[in-house]
């Protein structure tokens, strides 16, 4: 009962929070879409750069709609005491991040959900060729990254920075699947970007790839499961001059 | 039986030793106060027993069990009202009081909690449009959804008015005697005073006063304060005087009766003790005394 209270706490937060749908669900949803219909209509061989532009655009779903806005909403809730105060709840501090992921991950699937159908209407890009595939690893990419956005939360010192510390993800997140354009990388460079949970994202989307994305995602999901331990912080720092 | 178990301690924030191995209990549905300074320890305390943290050193138990590992067991049956935690804005009181009770076993009614709280009015106004006051008695609200067996208060009254205050010393009061036991910080001594059967005064993370309300009230001296009559020296007086200003003060364990002294003493020379004022010892004279004497 209490995973799912979380669940429906952060579901509910985040549709009525008008600012954050902008950034997080119209802007996402809006490039998501529109990119591959741009694409569709001005590019030589249409409906394959609109594919191609669509499965990059998985990662940036991924870096804004998860990843952001997880990152957003801890940093606030945190620094606005409201996770302090869940923790004198009988929720645990497992369902409590639980909970708020779980809400944004939800979020994260039906978006993607919702812009593979507009595509295949608007642009002719053809639905997955596998199916449970595809959906394996959009969850499994919005898990990770809203993982890795919690432990992130750890490094931004107040709320009104976390836009800004989520900006380079998102950057490096869209360079990395090639939606920013043709951008000339030195070799390591794309080698790194490639490393990264989205590149994974997108391979097993784009090339059907399973066993690489699969253990590349494992071990992010590692990583954000130690810093989740060992630096995760429920409250602002505090001075030590308070009692 | 013992509901709240405090021995010998510890903790530290880097450098800054907050609490330095304290000691104390609290009995079933007993009131117990913690009082000191700001920067005493007092919350730092509290957030060791709600098991937020850990202790470095020494060890506290609430109903038998440790906060810490054993937190899920001991928040089904404890209430926390924190000195600092924050609501969702835009939400009503109402909608505030469903989510909790979501999070919560066996709770209230939600116009139950809100009837308790004193917010039965206030049910569809939207959370950053209460007062401060109010949003404390929306914090005492959450606190109490689940029918606690022990209740920790952070500074419960802080920002209420003086009517807010007394509604919300009778709830504290009606819960004890229904058996809750009851822990709170405050630095309102006169609310430590008229609720708590026993306290422990705090200063840089150590006791340095402790014991039964009624026991440690009857140890101390109450006053007599009045304005010395001209060409009286302090040393005709049939009683000791210090000075406070131009009021002479005359400490006694009995008041009543140093001041019958002193005034049949000025009737004798035809004299009037101007601005006379008799007061039984309250606890602000312990804490005054306490952090007058070089601490």
């Amino acid at each position: 009962m209490t995973f799912a209270a979380t669940y429906r706490l952060g579901t509910r937060l985040f549709w009525r929070d008008r600012g954050m749908l902008v950034g997080s669900v119209v802007t996402p949803v809006g490039l998501t879409i529109g990119m591959p219909v741009l694409m569709r209509n001005v590019a030589p061989e249409g409906v394959a750069a609109a594919t191609q532009v669509f499965h990059g655009m998985i990662a940036v779903v991924l870096a804004i709609t998860t990843f952001m806005t997880t990152v957003v909403t801890l940093t606030m809730r945190r620094d606005q005491l409201v996770l302090k105060r869940l923790r004198t709840t009988e929720l645990t501090d497992g369902q409590i991040l639980a909970g708020q992921l779980a809400g944004v991950v939800t979020q994260t699937v039906l978006l993607v959900g919702l812009s593979t159908l507009a595509v295949r209407v608007l642009a002719g890009v053809p639905l997955p060729a596998n199916p449970p595939l595809f959906a394996a690893a959009v969850v499994t990419g919005a898990v990770v990254m809203a993982l890795l956005a919690a432990a992130y939360t750890a490094v931004i010192p107040r709320a009104e920075l976390s836009a800004a510390f989520a900006m380079p993800v998102f950057l490096l997140a869209g360079v990395g699947a090639g939606v920013m354009g043709p951008i000339p990388l030195p070799s390591f460079a794309r080698t790194a970007l490639d490393l990264l949970p989205t590149a994974a994202v997108a391979d097993a989307v784009r090339h059907g790839e399973v066993l690489a994305p699969v253990l590349n995602l494992a071990v992010w999901t590692v990583i954000g499961v130690v810093s989740l331990r060992l630096w995760f912080r429920w409250e602002p720092r505090r001075s030590s001059s308070t009692s | 039986m013992t509901a709240i178990l405090v021995n010998t301690l510890r903790k530290r924030y880097g450098a800054f030793e907050a609490v330095k191995g304290i000691s104390f209990k609290v009995p079933h549905g007993q009131i117990f106060a913690l009082l000191g300074r700001n920067g005493a320890g007092k919350t730092t305390t509290l957030e060791l027993l709600a098991g937020f943290q850990r202790p470095d050193g020494g060890s506290v138990r609430v109903l038998g069990l440790d906060p810490v590992s054993d937190r899920a067991a001991v928040r089904r049956r404890t209430g926390i009202m924190l000195q600092e935690a924050g609501f969702f804005p835009d939400l009503t009181v109402r909608q505030t009081v469903d989510i909790w009770r979501d999070f919560t076993s066996a709770p209230r009614p939600r116009d139950e909690a809100l009837e308790l709280a004193g917010l039965g009015g206030k049910a569809t106004t939207r959370v950053r449009q209460l007062s401060g006051g109010e949003k404390r008695r929306l914090d005492l609200a959450l606190a109490l959804l689940g029918r606690p067996d022990v209740l920790f208060l952070d500074e419960p009254t802080a920002g209420m008015d003086p009517r807010a205050r007394l509604d919300t010393w009778q709830v504290v009061r009606e819960l004890a005697g229904q058996g809750t036991t009851i822990l709170l910080t405050t630095h309102y001594l006169e609310e430590a005073q008229r609720l708590a059967h026993a306290m422990a005064i705090l200063d840089e993370g150590e006791i340095v006063a402790a014991g039964g309300m009624a026991e440690t009230l009857a140890g101390l001296r109450g006053r007599v304060a009045f304005r010395l009559p001209a060409g009286v020296g302090p040393g005709e007086l049939p009683l000791p005087v210090t000075f406070d200003g131009e009021l002479a003060v005359c400490r006694a364990g009995d008041p009543d009766l140093a001041a019958q002294a002193l005034l049949s003493w000025a009737a004798g020379r035809g004299l009037r003790l101007a601005g006379l004022e008799v007061r039984t010892a309250t606890l602000e004279d312990l804490f005054l005394d306490l952090s007058g004497s070089g601490r």
